[in-house]
């Protein structure tokens, strides 16, 4: 049952190939009265919400949902409110818990552990950052961030130590005295962040945690985001109701509607080759130049001479290649690992802006 | 959209409530139909027929006596209430004899940097003052012995409240088992409290501290469970995602969330526990509380007023310095270094004073140092007795308003009342209570009512009764004129506000001090006494529940050119109405327990039935009596609940 359509070609193919991290595989959770009898039962699963609430009194959140967060990688699920994207990420960690199907992390199964081994897997491998903080008011800021150490029973000086090494890292240095209360919306969720940063896990969780801010202060905490991963290359499930901040962040994406997995692919795949008319609909006012990459747009195996004139790499964004074909006025070669792809001209630049290539294809 | 939708609510909402409330009365008129000819045929009586009630003076005087008789032999006394009991009196005689070594200066020092550390210089002050005031007026010993006694009732109530608390704040089937019974013991009047506690401790410290203990810890419990409950539901699962067991969870995230209304909780608790020890000197209290009970007894106002003050004082400081603990929020500038230097050099401080006057030898208030202030004061209030009680030009004596009072409202009203066949007050009871809240209400409001018929004091109850409708009536008049002109006024609000916060904090007894110095005696004082007590509560619901009004609502009805009368009648009351049916509630619960406690000045009826019955060791009839403001409490409390007030009774 599995939608993974991650054969992106964007990828870097080491990601690829790394194990997963997270393995779910057919995970339900469903809401209501006698919840378990509905994944168990065809005749059920195939009802849509509004007909299986009416039948039931039950709502499932998270209908069937199968992918893979490969080490690494910052796996997006991106969907609109009542999608049940923030219920597929505390099933995770089973903040709540799941109805049907199996979770993995690094192959050991989530849903069987006990609570002591879960309490272990809170604790040291998967943190997670909330929308509205969730910070404790009566704690200063650096005592919030050592909060977790505290949980495990580190030591008072040590995890002090450790505190203060994240709250510089998230550029909080100067305020570790403060209490939540004196902090602006994105300091608070710099201090969100470097608690869950201070224990650190295997994966990071993200629900939703920019949505309650400002577009300036959310744009320096996705770069921040995007630093951290740079840096340490940390794997993180990233829950966002943002297009733009999905397109962003992501590596790979997985749409979500009413519980479902409508598409899961990358940014590009996403965007280039919408799975229905729901996510085409979605996707309608993404700047493509933005998105795709070249390798998508040229004409493969023609080149325009042995020195590659322009050569531009073949995951570059179009955006890009624009520039150098509207610069040099002719074709440019697409190079990659010294070899030439293709080229891209004026003609395959336009239809990738104004998205009539595949329908060029199809014809 | 405002524009549309308030005009709609209200003219929607009246029609829809008139059909259902006309359906729930026309029910109500088809039962009455069938069952009150059968109920007359059977039981033809005015008053509640004798037939019905059940006697139960007699066997309750013989549990009464047996105790009595038993109390020093019996098994269960001797190690179950007897070791209580003399752990009470241990207690409080330690509290009591460690404020007295501390000597007057000491206790005053004490408490002026307490209140310094928590609330600020100017309360610090405020405490020093107000306790050399208690010197000052000659009721320093007094004063240290309702203190002592309230010392430990309040740590008892508070360690009480907080584990109820945490059990219903933590598992919703103690939650669902205790709310219901802590919600009812906030309604019923303190005195309802005093005979059961005296019937198994006999009067005497121990049935003070434990009926002041019984009186004041269901708030902290309320408030503790709401707290526990209303923690940011976030903030528990951030805590729960970083692993903690539940124990972490609750010492490090739901306690310290809920700081804010344990701090309340505490507040809450220390102004009952006050109002509680102070009317409990009529089970043998001692202190303050005596004092007054004494005076007014002999209608001494002087007296009366010289312990009144003190404890007027102990209220305001003790609620201010404990609602400052509340709303500070301790962090700012503090560190926790300074703080904790802070207290250190106020504890010093206060030892030193204490020392100082140990080794000065002025443990005790000094003798010379005191006012009297009885004389003065009573000669003043012979003064008022001979020139404003009666034969005032145009407007008439204050004794004259209050026996026109008595004999144009309170006799009709109580004549009236009395007159109606019984079945029809129960009926009425039973429509009030449908139309306003929900069948089961009414079903508890029509029981209630039926128990105090068959327990035999169905007059007394109806005396009671109608003292309570005029006082209801009276405080709502003037409550709600008040609450809209302050809603409306900003300067009238910032005027009335101090006024009403002193007036909140005082117990109950102070209020019968000024009415009998006005009216005398009699039920017209005690009804007088109520309205005074009523009236801050209701004012300040009122005008909580008008400013509360959504102002989108009101500014697109002075949009549409609204006058001031329109927008009160068409718009503010209307969206008001839960607030004030609240403030109808509150007031009905605070009026009863000031008309009981009448009974001291000669209110008569149930009060004075108990008073009576501790006063003669008659505790049956007493006893009666306390089951019978009960059911009256209930009864009132179900009749005015409107179906929301659940959700906004929080505090």
């Amino acid at each position: 049952m599995s939608t993974d359509l991650s054969t992106g070609t964007s990828t870097p193919a080491s990601v690829e190939t790394r194990p997963p991290v997270f393995s779910v595989d057919g995970l339900w959770k469903v809401f209501g009265p006698k919840a378990e009898t509905v994944p168990a039962d065809p005749e059920l699963t195939s009802l849509p919400p509004a007909e299986l609430r009416s039948r039931t009194g039950c709502t499932a959140a998270v209908r069937d949902v199968s992918f893979d967060v490969r080490k690494g990688e910052v796996f997006v699920v991106m969907g609109l409110s009542g999608s049940g994207k923030s219920t597929l990420v505390r099933c995770l960690t089973r903040l709540i818990e799941p109805t049907a199907g199996t979770i993995a992390i690094e192959g050991e199964d989530v849903r069987a552990m006990d609570k002591t081994r879960l309490r272990e897997l809170r604790r040291h491998r998967a943190a997670m950052v909330f929308q509205h903080f969730g910070l404790l008011p009566h704690r200063t800021v650096v005592d919030n961030v050592a909060y977790g150490l505290e949980i495990q029973g580190v030591g008072k000086s040590e995890r002090r130590d450790r505190a203060q090494e994240v709250v510089e890292k998230v550029g909080l240095e100067g305020m570790e005295h403060r209490r939540p209360s004196e902090l602006s919306g994105g300091q608070r969720q710099r201090v969100g962040l470097a608690r869950a940063l201070a224990v650190d896990p295997e994966v990071l969780l993200f629900d939703e945690p920019f949505s309650a801010l400002d577009p300036l202060i959310r744009r320096d905490m996705q770069e921040e985001v995007v630093r951290l991963h740079q840096e340490e290359g940390r794997t993180m499930v990233f829950i966002t109701h943002d297009l733009s901040e999905a397109l962003k962040l992501g590596d790979r994406i997985a749409l979500m509607r009413d519980g479902e997995v409508v598409q899961l692919g990358t940014p590009e795949e996403i965007v280039g080759s919408p799975a229905d008319d729901y996510v085409r609909e979605f996707v309608r006012d993404v700047p493509r130049e933005q998105v795709m990459t070249v390798r998508r747009a040229m004409r493969p195996g023609e080149c325009v001479g042995p020195d590659h004139p322009g050569a531009i790499a073949a995951d570059a964004v179009v955006a890009d290649a624009i520039q150098v074909v509207s610069r040099s006025h002719r074709p440019a070669c697409v190079v990659e690992d010294g070899r030439c792809l293709g080229v891209v001209d004026h003609e395959r630049l336009l239809d990738v802006v104004a998205g009539t290539e595949l329908r060029k294809e199809a014809v | 959209m405002a524009t549309v939708t308030a005009p709609a609510t209200r003219v929607s909402l009246p029609g829809f409530l008139k059909h259902r409330a006309a359906a729930k009365l026309a029910l109500l008129a088809l039962a009455a139909a069938i069952l009150v000819p059968l109920a007359d045929a059977q039981w033809a009586s005015g008053s509640w027929p004798a037939a019905l009630t059940v006697d139960l003076t007699q066997p309750l005087g013989r549990v009464s006596d047996w105790i009595i008789d038993n109390r020093d032999s019996h098994p269960l006394f001797l190690y179950g209430f007897g070791y209580v009991s003399n752990a009470v009196v241990l207690s409080v005689r330690a509290v009591y004899l460690v404020l007295l070594a501390a000597g007057w200066a000491g206790v005053t020092a004490v408490a002026a940097l307490v209140a310094w550390r928590v609330a600020g210089v100017r309360l610090g002050l405020g405490a020093a003052a107000a306790f050399l005031t208690c010197g000052l007026l000659g009721m320093w010993i007094p004063t240290m012995q309702t203190l002592a006694l309230m010392v430990v009732a309040v740590l008892v109530s508070v360690a009480v409240g907080a584990v109820l608390g945490l059990a219903a704040g933590l598992s919703d089937r103690m939650d669902r088992v205790l709310r219901p019974v802590l919600d009812t013991m906030q309604v019923l009047p303190a005195f309802a409290y005093l005979l059961p506690v005296v019937l198994v401790f006999g009067i005497g410290v121990p049935a003070a501290v434990l009926a002041t203990v019984v009186y004041a810890a269901p708030p902290m419990a309320r408030l503790t469970a709401l707290g526990l409950r209303g923690a940011d539901k976030e903030v528990l699962e951030a805590v729960e995602s970083l692993g903690a067991t539940s124990r972490q969870r609750l010492l490090t995230a739901r306690i310290p969330l809920a700081r804010k209304e344990l701090l309340l909780g505490l507040n809450q608790t220390i102004m009952m526990a006050l109002s509680m020890a102070v009317i409990a000197s009529v089970i043998g209290a001692g202190g303050l509380g005596d004092r007054v009970y004494q005076a007014l007894a002999s209608v001494d106002v002087g007296a009366a007023l010289a312990a009144g003050i003190p404890i007027v004082l102990l209220a305001v400081v003790l609620d201010r310095v404990t609602g400052a603990a509340g709303e500070g929020d301790s962090g700012g500038g503090h560190t926790g270094l300074s703080r904790r230097a802070g207290w250190a050099y106020a504890l010093a401080a206060a030892v030193a004073v204490a020392l100082v006057g140990r080794f000065a030898g002025r443990l005790d208030w000094p003798g010379s140092w005191t006012l009297n202030i009885a004389e003065p004061v009573n000669r003043a209030v012979d003064w008022m007795t001979d020139h404003l009680y009666s034969g005032v030009p145009v407007i008439g004596g204050t004794a004259d308003w209050a026996g026109h009072f008595t004999t144009w409202v309170l006799d009709p009203l109580r004549d009236g009342l009395q007159a109606l066949p019984w079945w029809s007050v129960l009926l009425i009871v039973a429509a009030l209570a449908w139309v306003i809240g929900t069948w089961r209400t009414a079903l508890t409001a029509v029981l209630a009512m039926a128990a105090i018929g068959v327990l035999g004091v169905w007059k007394p109850s109806l005396d009671t009764l109608s003292q309570v409708l005029a006082a209801v009536a009276v405080t709502l008049v003037l409550g709600f004129a008040t609450g809209i002109a302050a809603a409306r006024n900003d300067r009238v609000e910032r005027l009335l506000r101090p006024v009403l916060d002193v007036f909140q904090t005082m117990p109950q007894f102070v209020y019968l001090i000024p009415v009998v110095a006005l009216f005398g005696v009699g039920r017209a004082p005690a009804v007088a006494a109520a309205v005074v007590y009523a009236l801050p509560a209701v004012v300040r619901i009122t005008t909580q529940g008008l400013r509360q009004v959504d102002p989108a609502a009101l500014e697109s009805a002075r949009s549409l050119g609204a006058s001031s009368g329109q927008q009160i009648r068409q718009v503010q009351l209307p969206l008001a109405r839960p607030a004030l049916l609240l403030a109808l509630n509150q007031g009905v619960v605070l009026v009863l327990a000031v008309v009981i406690i009448g009974g001291l000045v000669g209110g008569g009826a149930l009060g004075y039935d108990v008073v009576f019955g501790l006063a003669q060791g008659d505790l049956a009839t007493g006893l009666v009596a306390g089951a019978a403001i009960v059911c009256l409490g209930l009864m009132l409390d179900r009749v005015t609940q409107p179906t929301e007030r659940r959700a906004k009774k929080g505090a």
